[in-house]
């Protein structure tokens, strides 16, 4: 696993790196905004750990550039300011997780590790079943045009479903991408969320197939 | 001790009241009555005097012309006795009409003695000549005196007198004549009454006039009052209307006020922001060079790094949270908020179902974006944070001024006694629980500064309910 690093405090990045090679990562650091930009554009990294405040170019604009140009490596960003708007702002931006500085090495390592094991793609197009859509950078959902109201995980479900509309996905596969690993799960609530997204969609947009899971069924004009 | 004097400017203040209030309309008004009740006053004084005068003279005239005719007709006898004229004005001879006439001879100690009297003097006494009256006409002979006096059925009597001499008699002669001057008195009394009858309707009209213009001239003012409330509310950012050229001024010296109020808080935050920049991240690189090299020496340096993280975060909140109700006209959209911090904790806390409603679209707060964020985010992320699998969230307007976040969760929740103890300390109430603790009572540090109101309770799902009051700006 390869694994770039922005920081620009000597003594942080050191230190953080250090903690991620130990942890078996291969560590790449750039001491400024600049120069981790071009490296994140040229090297295959499998995350990024990004600090907010940098040199030369600052963390969100570095991480907006990536995202411009399509590259998806999940990003952990690294803010001593700890208000809302900073971290809305580096979200927006594209991070899928942030820590406030000082943290623990080790919650560093952790949010790291769930953040490569779901690796979860950025700047998708929108997705569609039938007049079923869904759009992942805005993180909605509409049937015919009306938006749908889903929670967090009836999102997830349905991302996931939608995306994989074409086949039959098994109860333990939707489990496995719902959740993370270290994740106490318990495969009846599936059908749970799969009964609540029923009712929000329409019952007969989602098939079950014994024996095998479900499947997502298109109704109506793919526009 | 001495009782102390009241302060200067209190007293001016409570002088200035007596004069007019401290209304800006009233001592407008109150300056133009004063004024037009003196003018009219004057004005009405002046004319009935005149009046006055003028009818006085007059009648004076007529009684001198009186008088002449009197001794012109007069004759004196051979033995120098002194005969009225036979013909005179009727009413003379009328008993009490208010007409009379005398003649009198004025004898060496200076009294009169009366030779001849009108019919209508009747039983009546002579016609009253007070010492004054004789030295006036010893000193102007030939020359009319008038004066006034009583007469018989308690009428008011204008006498004029005039001494002659008459051929064969030594002693001067003093013609008198005198009519009742109720009449004249009665008529001086009705004008002086209608002509105040009019300066008071005139003076109520100029008074409604400039109470009017006053009304219609300080609109402007009234209306930039109103403004300016709105922007204190929240509803405009600043004085944009059209002023007249007077105001226009002070409406920009306020915009500037308000801008600079906008100004000197981001700056204020900017500072904070930096200082708590400033500060964390050698304190992060303590904390890892700590846990990096195991040790007695490496756990006391955590622990207090730790407390020192807690200690920064704590106590530069607090001040940006007392420079927040500072701020004016501040709006910000409630839904999209919502959206933005669901959209992150999905991502960050992906094994806790998310259930928020982010509410009515125009649903607007009364202040900072930043601090909907910090207040929804706090009290938002400690819920998923605690949670066994879902948080609940919505949003609903609870009257026209105020609107209220309700965030539920799952998880343990927090017992009774407990809840007052999170929101004033921002203790860390489980050492085993991730995050500073300090969520809560910033919320409600900063809620508590827009006025609002952060309540805790339980959940129906077992957990922490937390239900927070916010001011809302109309649409």
């Amino acid at each position: 696993m390869r694994i770039l690093l922005v920081e620009d405090e000597p003594d942080i990045a050191r230190q953080l790196k250090a903690a991620l090679m130990d942890a078996g990562y291969v560590v790449d650091h750039a001491p400024d905004g600049e120069e981790g930009q071009f490296l994140g554009e040229t090297e295959p990294y499998d995350a990024v750990v990004l600090d907010l405040g940098l040199p030369k170019v600052d963390g969100v604009s570095v991480l907006e550039r990536w995202r411009r140009a399509g590259l998806a490596t999940p990003v952990l960003i690294l803010t001593a300011r700890a208000n809302w708007s900073d971290k809305v702002t580096g979200f927006d931006a594209g991070a899928d997780d942030y820590l406030t500085k000082p943290f623990h090495t080790e919650e560093l390592l952790a949010r790291l590790r769930a953040l490569l094991r779901r690796a979860a793609g950025h700047a998708q197009p929108q997705l569609s079943c039938g007049d079923l859509r869904l759009d992942p950078r805005a993180a909605r959902a509409s049937v015919n045009g009306e938006p749908l109201r889903l929670t967090s995980l009836e999102y997830r479900l349905l991302h996931y479903m939608i995306m994989h509309h074409e086949r039959v996905i098994s109860r333990t596969e939707l489990v496995e991408h719902l959740y993370d690993q270290d994740f106490d799960r318990d495969s009846n609530t599936i059908e749970v969320f799969i009964g609540r997204l029923r009712k929000k969609i329409g019952s007969d947009r989602i098939e079950t197939v014994r024996g095998l899971g479900y499947r997502l069924i298109p109704v109506g004009e793919d526009r | 001790m001495n009782p102390s004097p009241p302060p200067q400017d209190q007293v001016r203040r409570a002088s200035g009241a007596a004069l007019a209030g401290r209304s800006l309309v009233r001592r407008l008004v109150l300056l133009a009555a004063v004024w037009c009740v003196a003018l009219l006053a004057g004005a009405g004084v002046l004319l009935t005097a005149n009046f006055h005068a003028a009818a006085l003279q007059r009648f004076d005239q007529g009684l001198s012309e009186d008088a002449d005719d009197l001794y012109a007709g007069a004759a004196v006898g051979p033995g120098g006795e002194v005969f009225a004229p036979a013909i005179t004005d009727a009413r003379a001879t009328r008993v009490y009409s208010g007409k009379y006439w005398e003649i009198a001879e004025r004898r060496a100690d200076g009294k009169l003695h009366s030779l001849e009297r009108s019919r209508s003097m009747w039983d009546a006494d002579d016609l009253p000549a007070s010492a004054d009256v004789i030295e006036q006409l010893t000193r102007k002979p030939n020359n009319p005196v008038h004066f006034d006096g009583p007469g018989p059925h308690h009428q008011r009597l204008r006498i004029t007198a005039m001494q002659r001499l008459l051929p064969r008699r030594a002693t001067p002669i003093v013609f008198l004549t005198a009519e009742d001057r109720g009449p004249i008195d009665d008529d001086v009394q009705r004008f002086s009454l209608m002509t105040a009858l009019a300066l008071v309707v005139l003076g109520l009209g100029l008074v409604a006039a400039v109470v009017i213009q006053v009304r219609v001239g300080l609109s402007p003012l009234f209306a930039m009052r109103r403004d300016l409330a709105e922007v204190r509310k929240g509803k405009v950012e600043g004085l944009t209307g059209a002023y007249p050229t007077e105001l226009q001024p002070l409406a920009d010296e306020l915009n500037a006020l308000v801008e600079h109020n906008r100004e000197v808080v981001e700056r204020q935050r900017t500072h904070v922001g930096n200082l708590a920049h400033a500060l964390k991240t050698p304190l992060s690189a303590m904390l890892m060079e700590a846990q990096a090299q195991p040790g007695p020496l490496a756990e006391v340096v955590e622990r207090q790094a730790d407390l020192m993280r807690n200690h920064v975060e704590h106590h530069l909140r607090r001040a940006r949270a007392a420079a927040r109700s500072q701020t004016l006209g501040e709006r910000t959209p409630v839904a999209p908020a919502m959206e933005e911090l669901t959209r992150l904790l999905e991502k960050v806390y992906r094994n806790k179902d998310l259930d928020v409603d982010p509410g009515d679209p125009s649903l607007i707060f009364a202040g900072e974006r930043q601090d909907l964020l910090e207040i929804v985010g706090n009290v938002l992320e400690n819920a998923c944070k605690w949670a066994r699998s879902e948080v609940l969230a919505h949003v609903e307007a609870l009257d026209a001024r105020r609107l209220r976040v309700t965030i539920e969760d799952d998880g343990p929740g927090l017992p009774a006694d407990k809840r007052e103890e999170v929101l004033r300390r921002g203790a860390r109430l489980d050492e085993s629980a991730p995050g500073t603790g300090l969520g809560l009572a910033i919320v409600d540090d900063l809620s508590r500064a827009y006025g609002g109101d952060l309540r805790l309770g339980v959940s129906e799902r077992g957990g922490l309910k937390v239900e927070i009051d916010l001011p809302r700006a109309d649409n």
